[in-house]
């Protein structure tokens, strides 16, 4: 039996019917096209599929499709403002050179984005915890970490 | 298979006296999901009961009772739970990352009763006792009862976990777990400790309660090593006597994450760091 359902993707409703064990990272990379979050372990262990459900990071591998029915799901497609321009997040990793091979970096930036939306100015520490489920390959993290820092420093 | 949501918790009863025994609750599933991945459950029902709202957050009615569907971020970061259960928050705090607290639930870490489950500890020391309804009734079973080993408890197949009752620490009293793992983050336990010691006037401990997990099949109270701490004044000599007592008490086994020596090893080690966090707690306490 299959699970049809809405939720608001995006600032867009939209309707699907999918398979009812379905992952909310299958149905958006799958059904809605959206291949911004990426499949890393798909068991909740490296953040590549990091989106936010009503406001909250949550790694979309393990989250059930059907149970997103009326939230609001927010991914990096969604960031990018009508005009083209960045969020002082994304525009903070291209300045700082914090993306190397790239796999990782959409799952940053959305637990960041959070992260920021609760606490504009965070300490280091604050970014290091927020980003203990957040793994990357190739930067060492600290051009990430920089990059945040100066981004929120900026702002205020 | 079918996705079911409901939208009241008599619905979710109605629904599992019905078909109890095909359906797998669904609370935040992140143990769930990767276990039907794993092909190691294969339910024809999933019985998501995420709406709920009833069923989150610390209410203060006499007792102190929680919803089985308050996340561990919730736990975490709450300050009335932060101030009630300082231990319990504590754990909250370790358990996975941000992504994982922000969806796991109290509810599901007892249900799921993993041996390294980490809230259960810090709810021993509390005498937690918890609420299973079903369609024709609700009856309360200590903590401690309701887990019965690894994976496995109490809950018959038609019962929802609806809420843990608790005892926060009084006066002259300070609590704390300690974890260990491999770093201090997305981390299951290698072992975890809870420590709740009450002290009368003069500051002996009137009362110690020590509860471990992942150096057993399910997270036990260690009652030898409590005797031993109590009536002392946590001389070094005392509490490394506790220490083995605490030793003796596990059961552990050689996994993926450490051996079963090096869990024992550890042990005395995270009693005396947790009896002198629970000494000055108790102290600002007063
Ligand atoms: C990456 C990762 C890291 C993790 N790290 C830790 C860790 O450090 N420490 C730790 O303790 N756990 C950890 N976990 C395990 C898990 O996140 C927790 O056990 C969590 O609390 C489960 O809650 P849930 O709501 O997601 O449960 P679910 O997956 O929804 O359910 C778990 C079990 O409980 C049952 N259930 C849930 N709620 C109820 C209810 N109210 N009544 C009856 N049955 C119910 C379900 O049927 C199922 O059997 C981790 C998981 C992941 C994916
Ligand atoms: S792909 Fe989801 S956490 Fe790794
Ligand atoms: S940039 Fe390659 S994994 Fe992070």
């Amino acid at each position: 039996m299959s699970a049809e359902f809405s939720m608001t993707v995006n600032g867009r409703t939209v309707t699907v019917d999918v398979a009812a064990d379905e992952t909310l990272l299958h149905v958006l990379r799958d059904e809605l096209l959206l291949t911004g979050a990426k499949e890393g372990c798909d068991e909740g262990e490296c953040g590549a599929c990091t989106v936010l459900v009503d406001g909250k990071p949550v790694d979309s591998c393990i989250y059930p499709a059907p149970a997103a029915a009326g939230r609001t799901v927010s991914t990096i497609e969604g960031l990018v403002g009508s005009d083209g321009s960045l969020t002082p997040i994304q525009r903070a990793f291209v300045d700082g050179f914090a993306v190397q091979c790239g796999f990782c970096t959409p799952g940053f930036v959305m637990t960041l984005t959070a992260l920021i939306e609760e606490n504009s100015k965070p300490t280091e520490r604050d970014i290091r915890e927020a980003l203990s489920g957040n793994l990357c390959r190739c930067t060492g993290y600290s051009t990430i970490i920089d990059a945040v820092l100066t981004a929120t420093e900026e702002r205020s | 298979m079918e996705f079911r949501t409901v939208g009241s918790i008599e619905e979710a009863l109605a629904c599992l006296a019905d078909v109890g025994d095909e359906a797998q609750v669904v609370a935040g599933g992140t143990d769930v999901m990767i276990q039907h991945m794993r092909r190691e459950i294969n339910p024809s029902l999933f019985l998501y009961i995420g709406n709920l709202c009833e069923m989150e957050g610390l209410t203060k009615n006499g007792s102190h009772a929680i919803g089985a569907l308050t996340t561990h971020r919730h736990l975490a970061t709450d300050p009335l739970v932060v101030a009630a259960f300082p231990a319990l928050a504590e754990a909250a705090s370790t358990v996975g990352s941000w992504q994982t607290q922000e969806v796991g639930t109290l509810g599901g870490n007892l249900c799921n009763a993993s041996p390294a489950a980490d809230t259960v500890a810090p709810l021993l020391i509390a005498d937690a006792q918890v609420e299973l309804r079903r369609a024709s009734g609700v009856r309360r079973l200590p903590l401690d009862e309701f887990l019965l080993g690894r994976r496995s408890t109490a809950r018959l197949p038609d019962e929802l976990l609806t809420a843990v009752t608790a005892r926060p620490p009084g006066e002259r009293c300070g609590e704390t777990y300690l974890k260990l793992g491999r770093r201090s983050a997305m981390e299951v336990a290698i072992a975890g400790l809870a420590v709740r010691l009450t002290f009368d006037a003069v500051g002996n401990v009137e009362s110690a309660k020590v509860a471990a997990c992942a150096v057993a099949p399910r997270a036990y109270r260690a009652v030898e090593a409590e005797s031993v701490l109590e009536g002392s004044r946590l001389e070094e000599g005392t509490v490394a006597e506790a220490g083995r007592a605490l030793v003796d008490s596990a059961t552990p086994i050689d996994d993926a994450r450490a051996s079963a020596s090096y869990r024992r090893h550890v042990l005395p080690g995270l009693l005396v760091r947790a009896v002198a966090t629970c000494r000055e707690r108790a102290v600002e306490q007063r």
